[in-house]
């Protein structure tokens, strides 16, 4: 009993923060687009294109960071498509975003067929380069400490500034924003392609840095979870930290009490990350 | 016959129509032609796009798509054995849509509705005889409906955002079937191939005209006709179009939207299910991991693509079966993965929301 205590807490919160991180990317994302008003399930989508995209372009180039600008980028691309389903179109948006996830996991599994099973070396640890390790949080990669940073920073953009405003005025009531000179549409449609290159770094981040591989439909609903989790957050780019650690802590309990020989099932301790999203959405 | 507040504003009944007005019917139907003409030619613009952004050609797809509607025979008869768990996976949204909800959940109500159903079939063997095909489809249709309340309950009581909670239920059902066919249902002779056992003949619905095309393509139909027929021609049915279209005022009347939400998510998960057994039990002879196999994806954009109008499921599920058999042929052909199904129902589906909104704009 000890022993699988033990086995379950060791090195608990580094694994904690490195699988929480891709989803607090997509986390960002998103609550960015719902604060303009819009909902994106394609966030899934725009993650697994930006995995597929990163992957291939790191491991070709053998640069990191090449491949984590041009999975943002793929993300963003992809996220075009609900910006002219919604806005354009005015389509439903959970539909429209239910075609992005479906073209996105086409694209991406067709993008990453000729890489399945490659791996990659992904990012240094910061404490290989800067001489320095911080103790209980492990090796901290570029991608977790960049996400801490871009929360900080999308919480000041979105509560001090001018544009920050505008943004929270269009997802408050679009037509008093449109009276109020607000460029609603614009807006609008910046905030999805901002959720889409999020999400598309938050792929990446699944790909080079977490995983270090590619599989089809690797993100596995974390995108899903991630439109979940921002109400959870309260659309709050801070609150969003926490929530994305709940996630990781569930996803690495599920692994750990496999490997600590637990008597349930992995297929069963799967379901886990999504029974606890389930249960706080509520 | 026609739905009425009557006076008081506390019941509902009906009372005669008054006589029609012969223009309605055309033009309507000939909107919805148009609508589909429209996303036909904006899908194959989308598509043929793409084919030829990845170096193949578009002739290759719309021959490919031209074998699965009118080819041969046989790839007739295999488009339809595509189309009969997609058929009925269409209900699992297209019920809940009745009263204004977007469920995405018929794919994991079909991998729990196998589960219901290859419970019974490994409980009880071949010791029911006759019966163990009735009450197979009958313990799938049950778990189905169990699985489709969760979300109706998390709506109706707590107001759990329905379209969510199903896709998250989704991601928790997939691993509930790999748990048991990888473990205690495990078949100890398939050489670690995770899947039960195969099933006994009595519990493997019939196949007709030496074809694979087996029960679930008409108990799918029916399902299809008894839905259309409840929704528009029955009392309920007209009462869940005013649900719809105006909640504050039913409710004041007294029509609880809570409980039709819940029943109409169980009868889509019943469906759902019945889709689930059939699959394991003809197409693949036993449960297996991956089961259905995304038919309740493609449901969800049957249902989507006849925007309520129940009869249009049938076209369309016709259409959408073909567009995975299409794929399979590509895959075959023109070596590319499969995963090219999910990109062309992704265009399909944007391009149906886009012709959508231009009918309704030409309406207005």
């Amino acid at each position: 009993m000890i022993e699988i205590l033990y086995g379950l807490l060791i090195g608990f919160v580094p694994a904690m923060i490195r699988s929480a991180t891709p989803l607090l990317w997509a986390l960002l994302g998103e609550t960015i687009t719902q604060r303009a008003g819009i909902i994106n399930l394609g966030t899934e989508g725009q993650m697994l294109v930006g995995a597929a995209t990163a992957f291939g372009v790191a491991a070709n180039t053998n640069n990191p960071w090449l491949g984590l600008a041009s999975g943002a980028l793929a993300g963003s691309a992809l996220s075009i498509g609900h910006a002219v389903l919604c806005l354009r179109y005015r389509a439903n948006q959970f539909a429209s975003g239910l075609s992005v996830w479906m073209i996105g996991f086409g694209l991406s599994a067709y993008l990453g067929s000729s890489f399945v099973g490659q791996s990659i070396d992904g990012f240094a640890p910061l404490s290989a380069v800067l001489g320095v390790s911080i103790p209980l949080l492990g090796d901290l990669t570029p991608t977790i400490v960049l996400a801490w940073l871009a929360s900080a920073l999308i919480a000041v953009f979105m509560d001090r500034t001018r544009p920050g405003l505008a943004l929270r005025a269009t997802g408050e009531s679009p037509s008093a924003a449109r009276t109020a000179g607000i460029p609603v549409t614009f807006v609008q449609t910046s905030a999805i392609l901002a959720g889409g290159l999020l999400s598309g770094i938050g792929g990446a981040a699944l790909s080079i840095d977490y995983a270090q591989t590619w599989a089809e439909g690797m993100s596995q609903g974390r995108g899903l979870v991630a439109v979940g989790l921002v109400i959870v957050a309260r659309w709050s780019p801070l609150w969003a930290v926490p929530a994305a650690l709940l996630f990781g802590a569930a996803e690495v309990m599920s692994l750990r009490m496999q490997a600590a020989g637990a008597t349930v099932s992995a297929h069963l301790l799967h379901t886990l990350p999504y029974v606890v999203s389930l249960v706080v959405f509520m | 016959m026609r739905v009425q507040l009557t006076a008081s504003g506390l019941g509902v009944r009906a009372v005669a129509a008054p006589p029609k007005q012969r223009r309605t019917f055309p033009r309507l139907r000939s909107r919805a032609l148009n609508t589909s003409a429209t996303t036909a030619i904006i899908f194959a613009a989308f598509s043929s796009a793409f084919f030829w952004a990845i170096g193949q050609s578009p002739i290759r797809l719309f021959a490919a798509l031209y074998d699965g509607v009118l080819g041969s025979g046989f790839a007739f008869s295999e488009t339809l054995v595509k189309a009969a768990p997609i058929l009925l996976c269409s209900l699992a949204t297209a019920l809940p849509a009745r009263v204004g909800l977007i469920s995405v959940g018929g794919e994991g109500q079909l991998a729990i509705g196998a589960i219901g159903g290859t419970a019974l079939v490994l409980s009880a063997g071949d010791r029911l005889g006759w019966l163990t095909l009735p009450a197979m489809l009958l313990s799938a249709a049950l778990a189905g409906a169990a699985y489709g309340a969760v979300p109706g309950l998390l709506r109706a009581q707590l107001r759990v955002n329905e379209t969510i909670s199903t896709l998250l239920l989704n991601y928790i059902a997939a691993p509930c079937v790999d748990y048991l066919v990888y473990g205690r249902w495990k078949d100890p002779d398939s050489l670690g191939w995770p899947s039960t056992i195969a099933f006994p003949d009595a519990a493997r619905l019939p196949t007709y005209f030496d074809t694979r095309i087996h029960l679930g393509l008409f108990l799918g139909l029916f399902a299809v006709l008894a839905a259309w027929f409840f929704a528009t021609r029955t009392r309920s049915g007209l009462i869940l179009d005013l649900l719809r279209s105006s909640p504050e005022l039913m409710q004041r009347a007294g029509v609880s939207w809570a409980r039709r939400t819940v029943v109409l998510l169980a009868l889509g998960g019943a469906c759902a299910g019945i889709a689930g057994i059939a699959e394991a039990s003809v197409i693949e002879g036993r449960l297996q991991s991956g089961v259905g196999a995304g038919a309740g994806y493609s449901g969800f954009l049957v249902a989507f693509l006849a925007r309520g109008r129940l009869l249009a499921i049938l076209p369309c599920a016709w259409i959408v079966a073909s567009l995975a058999a299409a794929g399979d042929n590509l895959q075959l052909s023109a070596g590319l993965p499969s995963s090219i199904v999910y990109v062309l129902q992704g265009f399909l589906f944007a391009a149906a929301l886009i012709a959508q909104h231009r009918s309704a704009e030409a309406a207005a």
